[in-house]
């Protein structure tokens, strides 16, 4: 009878877990909660595990460059850009954005491309922070 | 008994009921702490247990509609009851007025008493009118069958050293714990008491349905089976009851192979009370190193066994164990 | 094998799923037992139609990778590779060697990925949660791995038709040695925790057995396949992308054990055989590694134009960690969307394997039978037919007389132009 994992199991138990506890090492009492607190300054989040540099995360976008070819809005796969005709620029919904990238690629005028931010749930699907305009 | 007896035990029992709960609980906790830490994982905070218990109580107690409602409600109720009365017949640390029936009943008593719990799940499990809780109570049958033998064996093998001894009542667990058993015994039978301590270590978690013995529940085949129609109240209650029973049979083993108390030991000699505290601190301390070994241990190192391969676990091979546990004991006396 | 059966007077009748613990999607088998033992097993998919391939027909050709890519939730190259090796194939487009070499690399760290999460799940499944932590636990290094070269944990948007979208550089090379030395030392270990252990093989040898004979029958592929001994791989028999430079060879569970006996067992071992060979071929991949352009035709509005010229159908196949994977597409000119596009799931053509396997062994094994030819139910389901409020299922007659009807139809409309 052989029970190969035992001894790592007895081992880790002198080890530090594996887990990152990220946002808190412990499910607060409320989530929204612990995320004002946050903002107010009065908590602070564990770090998440660091993201790599070319992480392809939260949209960013030169409106002022941007000369409202649509070419984006095309390639587009979830659909996330809305076309603005009387001013022929574009909006982006971060949150339905899938972060492909495929926009940053076709731009004539490379104003678009993709940060590393990705820390960007939010409980409005239609947050300010959630909306790329400029 | 006279009425004043009665009410004594009456309180004390519930005195208990409580203690042990409270306890069971924070076992429960320790547990998943522990076993969160061996797999790399943070785990919960010690008190989950506690809050997954408050949580259920106010949660809604769905009774199915082809269930039988008073067996189905009436079990959970006599689980916890009759995990908490054997524990009224465990002597603890030597205190004095524990355990609160002394002298009322023997270790055959409490192996029938173990039993109660399980039926009662096995009659809810069946009251309950669906297939996978119908599943999980034929299981469970057959588990509780199955570590009947080495547990058997065990406790036969304890009264027969303490009867060739010529001590009275050999069945009674004061007996044991004024005796530690290692000490009546010689080498070989020295063996067979370690084979015993193993087989023992590993009735356990067939007693409380643990991975690799948790055929009747196994969550990933039959969702939970005796409990999966389970909610609320009810669930709470069978929660508690095990939580119960953890401290039940860790008791049981302690009281079995590991009766000292640290006063004994360190010859120490301090007042009544703190005598009482340290050696419930150092009881304590066992039931833990006891649990760690034999439920939390072995339920993280391996995969659950079929119902069969539970069977044949307990008779063939903790069962050859057990047996020749006892023979080694027996043999002993003839060195 | 021996059983304790809880004597019934008869057999009776219960059903697994679609919810169920056992089960991580939604699928149903319906099962007729006797006291723990299957005396017959039947399954019912179809309960996760999404209409996918709707979505696809209604996007242009580059829209449509990564909705291909968003099939599965583990296979992030499997199904945009199969998409857009058809498409390569309608538009008669070259893709440069670099590329293939790339497209590979993401490939053997997607099985790597997949096994892993696939150990861990079967482990689960035994109740074995342990190993579960451990198989995830060192999965998390191919995943930061395979975030660190294409940008994403899951969804890797690395392919596009015509060649991949990120090069992996030579100073990247270091990080993924780094990786590959990790799993070596992983893969000892993991294979001692999996194959070693007692109760892994009390519970998984002779379990779930599809002969060599049934799997000729019934045409599984990938693992499932080859843990019965069958030799088949897509990447073996028609090598495509980096696969034709590389010494590959089909694994089957006797380079271990030395025999083949189709189990449970044998489909642990097969996929950590696997992962130690998809090491080893990415460090042959990334040692013969050519330069050279990532596209052939790196503008993306080109593309779309030519795409919208390109007519015709093909098939693009691939070998995902589950099995082969087919896609067929149809082009026609002067359409941005496919006019035809029809995914086959490497599971499709496992399910039907269940069956043996499952028959005359206990309920306590079905978790792990339906996990050991890792199940990906909601990229298969492709059809839910239900009418007026009930479900139905097809027969090949019905079938066959409603494909000769829209064949009618689709001749009539053409003659009419
Ligand atoms: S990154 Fe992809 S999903 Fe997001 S806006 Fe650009 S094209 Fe659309
Ligand atoms: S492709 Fe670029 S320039 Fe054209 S509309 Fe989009 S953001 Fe503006």
């Amino acid at each position: 009878m052989t029970f190969p994992i035992v001894p790592d199991l007895l081992s880790s138990l002198f080890k530090k877990p594996n887990t990152n506890p990220f946002p808190a090492p412990q499910l607060p009492p409320t989530v929204t909660g612990l995320l004002d607190e946050v903002n107010q300054g009065k908590a602070e989040l564990n770090p998440p595990v660091p993201a790599p540099e070319r992480l392809r995360g939260k949209m960013t976008y030169n409106r002022e460059t941007c000369i409202g070819c649509n070419l984006c809005i095309k390639v587009c796969p979830a659909h996330a850009i809305e076309a603005i005709p009387a001013v022929k620029k574009v909006r982006f919904y971060v949150s339905q954005c899938i972060q492909c990238g495929q926009c940053t690629e076709i731009c004539p005028k490379q104003c678009l491309a993709l940060s590393g931010e990705f820390l960007n749930a939010s409980h409005d699907r239609y947050d300010r922070s959630l909306i790329v305009e400029r | 008994m006279s009425v004043n007896e009665i009410l004594l035990a009456a309180g004390g029992a519930l005195i208990m009921a409580f203690f042990s709960m409270v306890g069971g609980l924070w076992f429960a906790g320790i547990d998943r702490v522990l076993a969160a830490r061996m797999q790399a994982r943070i785990g919960p905070p010690v008190r989950q247990p506690f809050l997954d218990i408050a949580k259920l109580m106010i949660k809604q107690n769905v009774v199915p509609a082809n269930a039988i409602p008073w067996l189905f409600n009436g079990a959970p109720v006599v689980a916890l009851a009759s995990a908490v009365t054997i524990l009224l017949y465990i002597p603890m640390a030597g205190i004095p007025g524990l355990p609160i029936l002394q002298g009322h009943g023997d270790l055959v008593l409490i192996m029938y008493l173990l039993i109660l719990p399980a039926l009662a799940m096995v009659a809810g499990g069946l009251a309950a009118g669906s297939p996978y809780a119908t599943i999980g109570a034929q299981r469970e049958m057959v588990t509780m069958i199955a570590y009947e033998l080495p547990l058997a064996a065990t406790i036969i093998a304890f009264a027969w050293k303490f009867a060739s001894l010529g001590i009275e009542h050999p069945f009674s667990l004061a007996t044991v714990a004024a005796q530690p058993v290692w000490t009546l015994v010689g080498p070989v039978g020295f063996m067979g008491l370690l084979l015993l301590l193993v087989t023992m270590l590993l009735v356990v978690p067939g007693e409380l349905g643990r991975i690799p013995f948790d055929a009747p529940e196994a969550e990933t085949e039959i969702a939970g089976g005796l409990l999966v129609e389970y909610s609320g109240r009810n669930l709470a209650l069978f929660t508690l009851s095990l939580a119960v029973k953890t401290i039940v049979v860790t008791s049981l083993i302690v009281g079995l192979f590991f009766p000292w108390n640290l006063t004994d030991i360190l010859a120490v000699a301090c007042c009544a009370t703190t005598a009482a505290m340290i050696n419930l601190a150092f009881f304590i301390l066992k039931l833990l190193v006891v649990m760690f070994f034999s439920v939390t241990l072995v339920r993280i190192s391996v995969a659950r066994f079929r119902i069969n391969q539970v069977v044949d676990v307990y008779w063939k091979i903790l069962g050859v164990l057990a047996l020749l546990g006892m023979f080694l004991v027996m043999a002993d006396a003839l060195f | 094998m021996k059983t304790i059966e809880v004597k019934k007077p008869s057999g009776y009748f219960t059903q697994i799923g679609p919810a169920h613990p056992a089960l991580k999607e939604p699928v149903m088998f319906n099962l007729d037992v006797e006291g723990e033992r299957i005396i017959k097993a039947d399954f019912a998919p179809g309960m996760s139609h999404r209409g996918i391939e709707w979505m696809g027909l209604r996007r242009n050709c580059i829209q449509v990778i990564y909705l291909a890519e968003r099939i599965c939730g583990i296979c992030g190259i499997t199904h945009s590779i199969s998409f857009v090796r058809a498409v390569e194939q309608i538009a008669q487009i070259q893709v440069p060697v670099r590329a293939h070499y790339i497209r590979s690399i993401v490939g053997e760290l997607e099985r790597i990925h997949s096994h892993l999460l696939w150990a861990g799940v079967a482990a689960h499944e035994l109740g074995f949660d342990s190993a579960f932590y451990l198989a995830w636990r060192v999965r998390e290094n191919v995943m930061d791995l395979v975030e660190y070269l294409t940008g994403n944990r899951v969804h890797y948007a690395m392919i596009q038709i015509g060649g991949v979208r990120r090069d992996i550089t030579r100073e990247q090379f270091p990080r993924i040695e780094e990786s590959m030395k990790f799993f070596d030392n992983a893969y000892d270990q993991l294979a001692r925790v999996f194959l070693d252990d007692t109760t892994v093989q009390m519970r998984c040898r002779d379990c779930g057995v599809l002969t060599y004979e049934e799997a000729r029958q019934l045409c599984p592929v990938g693992p499932t396949a080859r843990a019965s001994g069958i030799k088949k791989d897509v990447r073996v028999d028609h090598p495509y992308a980096g696969y034709a430079d590389l010494d590959i060879e089909y694994m089957t569970p006797d380079r271990l054990t030395g025999e083949v006996r189709g189990d449970v067992y044998d489909r642990i071992v097969v996929r950590l055989l696997e992962v130690k060979q998809s090491i080893a071929l990415v460090r042959q991949l990334l040692e013969q590694m050519p330069d050279g352009p990532l596209l052939a035709i790196p503008k993306p509005a080109v593309l779309l134009a030519k795409l919208k010229g390109a007519a015709g159908e093909a098939v693009g196949r691939h070998e995902a960690p589950r099995g082969e994977v087919m896609h067929y597409v149809r082009l026609e000119a002067g359409k941005d969307e496919p006019v035809s596009w029809k995914v086959k799931a490497s599971s499709y053509s496992n399910y039907l394997s269940w069956i043996p396997m499952m028959e005359g062994e206990q309920i306590a094994d079905i978790p792990i039978i339906a996990a050991s030819i890792d199940p990906c139910i909601s990229c298969t389901d492709r059809v839910a037919l239900v009418q007026d409020g009930n479900r139905r299922v097809l027969t090949k007659a019905e079938l066959h007389r409603l494909s000769v009807e829209k064949t009618r139809r689709i001749q009539a409309s053409l003659s009419a132009r």
